[in-house]
């Protein structure tokens, strides 16, 4: 896929749509684009309409009603077969990709704010301040936390429970007698959380334009400054690993590798091309390239290579980019606020 | 309804049995054809008649950017950006708890870039009990903050006082808020235009609303703990001393002055300077030449200990020579 992108000719000085746009398939989906994820080589985005989108190998639609209101929250289930969803209807539920739906939970005048996947068939979804994490056995616990869970993600091996709210994020682990709290502190409010692949690093969103991370092992800060804007997406990217986020003029990667992460290091920036912010980012497994999406509605491709040039996806201006997903095997999507997207299978070029 | 629209958001404010509930049911069930989505507090009052309705649970908190008053409302955050993800209403309504202080929602709609792309605040709207709001103001700071912040104040149960003691009350409201439009009913039956709809913080509407300045001579007989003052000027504003001297002020007085608004007439500048801000807050801009006539500068402030700041004679100072 990689090769095919380099020899498409719309480089940064080109005009007009891209191959890439003119061969790919657009649509008004009529709702605002909350997330999207890849399901083998299935695209699933969820919707504020309350409807999962599939976008099948093909680039053929299927969309679901799952939710009555909005989907607030949405991550794919380990092994691919669906995924979870959160909803503004208070509904915590499994969707798979043929639009079946178990609903794992129901919570009176709440809303689903976020919701988790990990190993071992655990999950988790949270409702204000409580995170509820099911277990193995189908045990639910009631995790409590002192304000609004704003973000869940379970480690790799899923005997972790990151949980972000302000003042810091609470670890859970799991241990013979249940789940046990650590507190990483850090003043602000923090909007969401992600483990480091390895799981040696936690690292949350915070509402000022700026990433914390913490080194788990001795809970040393890790400080991701220097956003002019909020950091509202992120990825983690190939083997280093990198994490790759939204929230600059190019597509930010701070490098996880070492004992000490990204501490006295600088991020490696891409992407350059408009004079616009990066509102999406996405990856690819295994593939060391990185796709952004501006807000003045572009999606350039960029190698993970201080060196690389920057390739235009799509051209063409539009809203602001909000969504983007690729799968591993080269099939991309990208939608904008206001629910325009754009279907395009790179592995064809 | 397009990413580029801004939802325009109202807040409700005022004491417990004051009528909120009444007013905000009003709101929403006259045939006006327009869907609003509700906002309320764990402690509200119930019986709201709306189909989406969303519970709040106050959570303020400081923004790590330096200004010690700049505390927002982390729930808002996450309901209006939760609500923008659906666009199948046309308006929102913020019910605050009767004890709530309105800084915080304000400067929400201020500080997040999120909450300020997709919303604008429209105005607030403080709903006060024209027969207990004394006992109020004497027993609760919060009474005097909810009338300073709002740019209407509804004086309900009028046709449950006579006609001194709403003109009392109307005194007491005018001495702490001399900008608000006072609006007058009986069991908050008013005509929506005059609650929804006003778009009170844009800059073009400082314009449109003369401060009220009766306070300036009024002999009032209660110490109010929030006052404001107006200033004038006829003379022509030295832009650098005034930024210098309006910078100072807001640096160190932030958190007692809680609105600020001002036409200015800068020196060399044909057009109209116009502000208005929150505690620190504050936005600015050219907004339109000066009519025809005398450019008389005017500056509002309404806060706490004002008569300590010097802000006449700073104001005075800022006058070209």
């Amino acid at each position: 896929m990689s090769g095919g992108l380099t020899l498409d000719p719309s480089t940064l000085s080109g005009s007009g749509p891209t191959q890439i746009e003119l061969n790919a398939r657009h649509m008004d989906i009529g709702a605002v684009p909350v997330l999207g994820a890849a399901l083998g080589e299935t695209i699933a985005l969820a919707c504020g309409d309350g409807q999962m989108r599939f976008f099948a190998r093909d680039g053929n639609m299927s969309a679901y009603q799952v939710h009555r209101g909005a989907i607030l929250s949405m991550v794919v289930l380990p092994g691919e077969e669906g995924v979870l969803t959160g909803g503004d209807d208070g509904r915590f539920l499994r969707v798979s990709s043929d639009g079946t739906v178990t609903e794992l939970s129901a919570h009176q005048r709440g809303w689903v704010d976020h919701v988790a996947a990990g190993k071992c068939g655990r999950i988790a979804c949270s409702v204000g301040r409580v995170a509820n994490l099911h277990d193995e056995d189908r045990h639910v616990h009631a995790l409590e936390h002192p304000s609004t869970v704003a973000g869940l993600a379970f480690d790799a091996k899923g005997k972790r429970l990151a949980v972000a709210h302000y003042g810091g994020v609470t670890v859970w682990s799991k241990e013979k007698r249940g789940w046990k709290p650590s507190t990483l502190k850090w003043a602000g409010s923090h909007t969401g959380v992600t483990f480091s692949p390895d799981g040696r690093f936690v690292i949350s969103m915070m509402q000022e334009n700026a990433l914390h991370g913490w080194r788990l092992r001795d809970k040393a800060d890790l400080r991701m400054s220097g956003y002019p804007s909020k950091v509202k997406s992120w990825a983690w990217a190939a083997d280093l690993p990198w994490l790759i986020t939204s929230g600059a003029d190019q597509a930010i990667l701070w490098p996880f590798d070492g004992v000490k992460g990204p501490m006295g290091r600088s991020p490696l920036q891409l992407c350059w091309s408009v004079p616009s912010l990066v509102t999406a980012v996405a990856a690819v497994p295994g593939r060391e390239i990185v796709f952004a999406g501006f807000a003045t509605g572009q999606v350039v491709f960029s190698e993970i290579d201080a060196m690389a040039e920057p390739r235009m996806v799509k051209r063409s201006a539009g809203a602001p980019v909000t969504v983007l997903t690729c799968t591993p095997g080269g099939r991309l999507l990208a939608a904008d606020e206001d629910g325009r997207t754009m279907w395009a299978d790179l592995s064809a070029i | 309804m397009t990413a580029s629209t801004q939802v325009p958001v109202t807040v409700l404010s005022g004491f417990l049995g004051a009528g909120k509930t009444t007013l905000l049911n009003r709101i929403l069930t006259e045939q006006h054809g327009r869907r609003y989505a509700v906002i309320v507090n764990e402690f509200g009052e119930t019986g709201i008649d709306n189909e989406l309705v969303v519970d709040a649970d106050e959570e303020i908190f400081e923004m790590n950017n330096g200004c010690i008053c700049c505390t927002v409302r982390g729930d808002l955050i996450r309901i209006l950006g939760g609500l923008m993800k659906r666009r199948d209403f046309d308006g929102i309504i913020i019910e605050t708890t009767g004890m709530a202080d309105p800084a915080p929602v304000a400067q929400t709609f201020f500080v997040d870039d999120d909450v300020a792309a997709r919303t604008r605040l429209d105005a607030i709207v403080t709903v006060v009990d024209a027969v207990n709001l004394a006992t109020h103001l004497n027993e609760a700071h919060e009474a005097a903050e909810q009338i300073a912040f709002a740019d209407v104040i509804l004086l309900n149960k009028t046709d449950l006082a006579d006609a001194a003691a709403i003109a009392a009350v109307e005194a007491r409201i005018r001495t702490i808020n001399p900008y608000a439009k006072i609006v007058h009913s009986a069991r908050c039956a008013v005509p929506l235009d005059q609650v929804i709809g006003l778009d009170a913080f844009s800059l073009e509407r400082v314009l449109a609303v003369e401060p009220d300045f009766l306070t300036s001579d009024h002999d009032h007989e209660h110490e109010e703990e929030i006052t404001s003052v107006s200033l004038a000027a006829d003379q022509p504003l030295d832009p650098n001393r005034f930024e210098f001297w309006f910078g100072q002020i807001i640096q160190r007085f932030g958190t007692d002055i809680l609105r600020a608004k001002g036409i200015l007439n800068l020196a060399g500048e044909d057009w109209r300077y116009v502000m208005q801000g929150v505690h620190m807050l504050i936005e600015a801009n050219f907004l339109g030449p000066w009519p025809p006539g005398p450019r008389i500068s005017k500056l509002v402030f309404i806060g706490r200990n004002l008569d300590t700041m010097d802000l006449e004679g700073g104001f005075k100072a800022c006058q070209v020579d």
